[in-house]
């Protein structure tokens, strides 16, 4: 495989996690809530999946019971903030450590344990085809689902009634009153969907990926979503770019030391983080906009004030 | 009523006399799960030996204490609990156990791997690069690009032990294998783990070691990949067998046992315990299905011939990654510069800092 490829490989594999969380959080974002507690629900949804997998010998059952455990966390951040008006940014981190704690705590019996997780085809005929043959089949189920997910979720949200109804929570909840809706009831929507996407990127990391379960395995992957969602500028087409742009950083830092490239490893390490975070700086002076925040959300941060 | 107080404070002291005679407490203190099937699941391996061969003896233990000050806090209360031995077994712990070894005189500290001592704080650790070079010669046997890769968490000396000494047993069957190595800067990232082993998958390597804390990312990533894996910590066979080669694991209950006992009897002193393949504190993994017959026959000769003291993994000729000659033949590296480790030998691929 050329080397070009390999690196795609990596990248793709290692932002799919982040891609998913990132797009379920945009999702959120855009009816007008901030959900702090991404990494939290990534984590329930690891345990969940990897459990659920072990359990039963279906690795996409372990992703279906991951994406459901995430929603599952998410409703207490509905609660919080939906129904007993508590500030977003304390429900989101409630969410946040709240999530960490369970995983970590009914997550210690399955340290041990062994999954089959999805078949392998880096040595299946698929991998021999011509060119792409080892690249395609180094990805995995999660790629292609993220992939699916990604399709279907811009163009619903971008191209669809449902999809202006839900932007509408977030830009204007007046506006969406006088249309006789309720801005809480697709704020509910936009929580719980994010929470699905997260709790399944959760257990794409889990089930997928590692085939592992440990506790704080995201590793801060839940809030660097939070994090490139602003990067994406709220636009679910960017969700890709952006979170392959952080696996391409990561990947190409993992490719530089097996080179022999005499720079710190922690040093390269911070690329991951360094280019998303140049990625923003240039994409807002070429704007030169405040950026693309849904209107209902500053009102979030005027609050805190 | 002075006859109910009498009472009483007899009651007390039969209290305090009865809970003396309990044995002593020990505590342990983890930075991952005890269950891990790597470094913590040694550790605790190390507890339960403990536990079953020192009588009367009480031990117990916190998992995931990150290396901060939560680890203080949590020292902290099993002092309170009573514990009189506590085994602070992550290499980051150090300092912080110095710092409350100085606050509890009375309390004995033990730190796996550390390189400073207290009045009071004790270090173990074991030679597990005589395994590792064991493990070197199964690695370079194996090969077939004549590449074998490295998964580690820092650039530390007992790290760069390792890679090297992987590198110069595989050098020793296979001359022109070489030892990529790819840091993730953390204990404890699956993640990376396996963005690791893709990567060096990428670049050809088929044979792969790791240092991190817990084997299972790596192994698993090799398994997908289909390339062979030498172990570390743990004999995690089970995860992969018909890619296992083999690997190094620790064997603590023997060393944890002693100190108990010493404390116990007081005659503890503080100082570094040094483990090996001959006092049994580091031990080589047993072999998987695909190391031959021929393979497995010389590194077990290799094996007697370290504890025999007539094979040394540091002795000359060693040349450096730049070709600089290091040790000459007929020398050894000294301790000092083994426990110091700063090079990387000649056919190692990565950075030591």
């Amino acid at each position: 495989m050329s080397a070009m490829l390999g690196l795609l490989s990596v990248a793709l594999l290692t932002a799919t996690p982040v891609w998913l969380a990132t797009l379920g959080e945009t999702l959120t974002q855009r009816t007008g809530v901030i959900n702090l507690g991404v990494e939290g629900q990534m984590l329930v949804g690891a345990a969940a999946g990897f459990a659920a997998t072990y359990l039963s010998g279906n690795p996409w059952l372990g992703l279906l019971a991951g994406a459901l455990a995430g929603m599952a966390l998410s409703c207490l951040h509905a609660l919080l903030c939906l129904v007993l008006g508590v500030n977003q940014i304390a429900s989101g981190l409630a969410v946040l450590f709240l999530g960490n704690g369970l995983s970590s705590f009914y997550g210690t019996t399955l340290v041990d344990k062994q999954i089959t997780g999805f078949h392998s085809l880096t040595h299946s005929a698929a991998a021999r085809w011509p060119v792409v043959g080892q690249f395609i089949a180094e990805l995995t189920p999660s790629v292609y689902l993220a992939f699916a997910l990604w399709l279907a979720c811009a163009v619903l949200l971008l191209r669809t009634q449902a999809g202006l109804v839900w932007r509408a929570s977030g830009e204007s909840a007046d506006a969406l009153r006088m249309l006789g809706k309720s801005p809480a009831r697709w704020r509910l929507a936009g929580i719980l969907v994010g929470g699905l996407f997260t709790g399944l990127a959760g257990a794409a990391l889990s089930v997928d990926y590692t085939r592992t379960w440990v506790a704080q395995m995201t590793a801060g992957r839940g809030l660097l979503a939070v994090g490139l969602v602003i990067v994406a500028r709220w636009n679910p087409w960017l969700a890709l770019p952006v979170a392959l742009i952080y696996g391409l950083a990561e990947a190409l830092a993992l490719r530089l030391q097996s080179l022999g490239m005499n720079v710190s490893p922690y040093l390269l390490g911070t690329l991951p983080y360094l280019v998303p975070l140049i990625v923003l700086l240039l994409s807002y002076r070429a704007s030169r906009r405040r950026g693309a925040m849904p209107q209902e959300l500053s009102g979030v941060f005027r609050g805190m004030a | 009523m002075s006859k109910y107080f009498l009472s009483l404070l007899c009651a007390l002291a039969l209290g305090v006399a009865a809970s003396a005679q309990a044995g002593i407490k020990v505590g342990y203190v983890y930075v991952g799960a005890k269950s891990d099937g790597g470094y913590n699941q040694a550790q605790d391996t190390g507890r339960l030996y403990v536990q079953k061969t020192v009588p009367g003896v009480a031990t117990n233990f916190l998992e995931n204490v990150p290396e901060n000050a939560q680890v203080t806090q949590a020292m902290e209360r099993m002092i309170g609990a009573g514990d009189k031995i506590i085994f602070a077994t992550s290499y980051g712990y150090l300092p912080y156990a110095l710092e409350l070894a100085k606050k509890y005189p009375q309390v004995t500290f033990m730190h796996c791997g550390g390189a400073k001592l207290a009045p009071n704080l004790g270090t173990y650790f074991a030679d597990m690069f005589e395994a590792m070079y064991l493990s070197g010669i199964a690695a370079g046997k194996a090969t077939k690009t004549g590449r074998i890769g490295f998964v580690a968490a820092h650039p530390i000396p007992q790290i760069l032990q390792d890679i090297n000494a992987i590198a110069l047993g595989a050098q020793s069957v296979n001359p022109k294998a070489t030892v990529t190595v790819v840091y993730t800067g953390a204990w404890n990232d699956p993640a990376k783990d396996v963005a690791a082993v893709n990567t060096l998958v990428d670049q050809g390597i088929d044979v792969v070691g790791m240092h991190v804390d817990s084997p299972v990312p790596v192994i698993e990533a090799a398994k997908k990949r289909g390339i062979k894996v030498i172990g570390y910590h743990f004999n995690d066979e089970s995860f992969y067998p018909q890619g296992w080669l083999t690997g190094g694991y620790w064997n603590w209950g023997p060393i944890m046992a002693a100190v108990v006992r010493s404390v116990e009897a007081g005659t503890w002193k503080s100082q570094p315990i040094y483990g090996n393949l001959k006092s049994g504190a580091a031990k080589l993994a047993p072999f998987g299905p695909a190391v031959d017959a021929q393979t497995r026959k010389l590194i077990l000769d290799k094996e007697k011939a370290i504890e025999d003291g007539k094979l040394n993994v540091w002795a000359g000729p060693i040349y450096a990654q730049d070709g600089k000659l290091m040790v000459p033949k007929g020398g050894v590296l000294p301790r000092g510069q083994v426990d110091a480790m700063s090079f990387f030998v000649k056919g190692v691929i990565g950075n030591t800092q």
